[in-house]
C-alpha cells in the first residue's frame, strides 16, 4: 500500500468487524510518520478510533499524535448543525412570519429518516472539498461497505434530482417571462430558488469530479479470507468501478501466520489457502497487503505500528 | 425616444403579433410548470419520498408564497395541509 502514501483522500471500507478501523488507523499513523499531515475521520456510528489510539477523539478535529489528527463524526450533532446552518442562511432574508413557518417546515423535514445520512454526507463533502487543503491526507474510516458506497454514490443521485428541479424551475421562469409583456422583462431580479439549486448542483459536481480523480482519491477494501467478506469485496470492487472511484487496494486481514501449527491450524490454513487464491483470482489487478492474525487485539501505538509495517510491505499486485 | 428604446417597441409589436393571442395559453403553461416544481419540492408532504427534501431546506421560505398562490388558485381558501400553514 506504499503507493497510497501520496494520496490526498482515502476511504477504508469493508464488512463489519474485518478491521477497517485498525487498517485506517495504522495507515494514517504510517503516513503521519512519513511526514504528512493526516486527518483520520471516523464516519462509522460505532466509533472505535478512540479505542484504537487509546485517546479521546471527539466530534471536533483534534491532534492525537504529532502530525495526526482525529475526528469522530456524530450523526445527531451533524444533523443539528445542518439544520441550524440552513436556518441561519435564511434569517435576515425574510420577514418573521415567513421565517416562523419555514422553521416549522425545516424542523418537520429534519425529523424524517435520512437527515443523519445527509448531514454526514454534507460534512464529508466539506472535508473533501474544503478541509482537505489543511491536510496532506484525509483518511475516512467508513461505516460498513454497503453504506459507504451508498454515500459515495450520493453525489450522482442527488445531482440528478437537483438538476431535474433546476430544469423545471428554469422552464417555469422562462414560460412566466414569455407570458408577461416584453417591457416587463429584463428588470426581473435573479430567481433565488434557481440560484440555490444551481449552487448546490455545482457543489455536487465538484465533489463528483474530485472523487473521480484516481491520482488523488482511492478506496481501500479491507477483508478477511472468508466466504462472505470475499463476496462483499468483489461486489464493492465492481460498484467502485461503476462509480468511477479508484480502488486503491485490498487489505487481507487476519491471515493465519506460518508458524501456527497443529492439526487444527493445518486444517484452517488449508481452507484459508483456498480463499486467498480466490481473492487473487477474482480481484487480480488490486494491489494487496496481508496482515497476519496477531497474538492479541490491536490496541495502542505499538500494535498499530506492527499493522502499519504489514500495510507498507512491498507486495506484487499478482501472485 | 432613443434608438434602443425605439427598437424595443418594434420588438414588442412583433412579439405581440406572434404571441398576442396565445399569451393566455403561455401563462397557463407557466402556471403548470410552477405547480410541477412545487410538487417536486413538496413530495414528502404528499407522502412520497423526496430524495432532495433535506438538501433544499433553504429553498423552503421562498416557496411559501408560491404554495399560498397555488392553493388559492386551486380554489382552496386555506392551506389544505395541516402541516403547512402559509395563511
Amino acid at each position: 500500500m506504499r503507493h497510497l502514501l501520496d494520496r490526498h483522500i482515502l476511504f477504508f471500507g469493508g464488512k463489519g468487524g474485518v478491521g477497517k478501523t485498525t487498517s485506517a488507523a495504522a495507515f494514517s499513523l504510517a503516513a503521519s510518520r512519513a511526514g504528512r499531515r493526516v486527518l483520520l475521520v471516523s464516519t462509522d456510528p460505532a466509533h472505535s478510533t478512540s479505542d484504537v489510539f487509546e485517546a479521546g477523539i471527539g466530534p471536533v478535529e483534534r491532534e492525537i499524535l504529532p502530525g495526526l489528527w482525529g475526528l469522530e463524526l456524530d450523526a445527531a450533532r451533524e444533523a443539528r448543525r445542518y439544520v441550524d446552518e440552513a436556518k441561519a442562511r435564511m434569517s435576515g432574508l425574510f420577514g418573521p412570519a415567513v421565517l416562523a413557518e419555514a422553521a416549522r417546515q425545516i424542523e418537520l423535514t429534519a425529523s424524517m429518516p435520512g437527515v443523519a445520512d445527509l448531514a454526514i454526507f454534507d460534512r464529508m463533502s466539506d472535508l473533501v472539498l474544503s478541509r482537505a487543503g489543511a491536510y496532506d491526507l484525509v483518511a475516512f474510516d467508513t461505516a460498513p461497505t454497503g453504506h459507504a458506497l451508498q454515500m459515495l454514490r450520493m453525489p450522482d443521485r442527488l445531482s440528478a434530482w437537483v438538476a431535474a428541479l433546476a430544469a423545471r424551475r428554469r422552464q417555469g421562469l422562462e414560460a412566466a417571462a414569455l407570458a408577461s409583456p416584453a417591457s416587463a422583462r429584463g428588470e426581473r431580479p435573479a430567481d433565488p430558488v434557481l440560484g440555490i439549486l444551481e449552487a448546490r448542483q455545482a457543489r455536487l459536481e465538484a465533489l463528483r469530479r474530485e472523487l473521480a480523480r484516481g491520482e488523488r482519491v482511492a478506496f481501500v477494501l479491507v477483508l478477511i479470507p472468508e466466504r462472505l467478506p470475499i463476496e462483499e469485496s468483489v461486489r464493492a470492487a465492481h460498484d467502485l468501478a461503476e462509480a468511477g472511484i479508484a480502488m486503491g487496494g485490498l487489505v487481507v486481514n487476519r491471515v493465519l501466520p506460518a508458524e501456527a501449527s497443529g492439526a487444527y491450524y493445518e486444517a484452517r490454513k488449508a481452507q484459508e489457502r483456498v480463499y486467498l487464491e480466490e481473492i487473487a483470482r477474482r480481484m487480480p489487478s488490486a494491489p494487496r497487503a496481508t496482515v497476519p492474525q496477531l497474538e492479541s487485539d490491536v490496541h495502542g501505538i505499538a500494535g498499530l505500528e506492527r499493522v502499519a509495517a504489514c500495510l507498507l510491505a512491498e507486495s506484487a499486485p499478482r501472485g | 425616444m432613443d434608438a434602443a428604446e425605439a427598437w424595443r417597441h418594434v420588438g414588442e409589436v412583433f412579439e405581440g403579433m406572434a404571441l398576442g393571442g396565445h399569451r393566455r395559453q403561455v401563462r397557463a403553461v407557466a402556471v403548470e410548470l410552477e405547480d410541477l416544481f412545487l410538487l417536486m419540492c413538496y413530495m414528502d408532504l404528499m407522502g412520497l419520498p423526496n430524495p432532495g427534501a433535506l438538501f433544499l431546506l433553504d429553498v423552503y421560505p421562498y416557496l411559501i408564497e408560491e404554495f399560498h398562490l397555488w392553493h388559492r388558485r386551486m380554489g382552496m381558501d386555506r392551506s389544505p395541509l395541516a402541516t403547512f400553514s402559509c395563511c
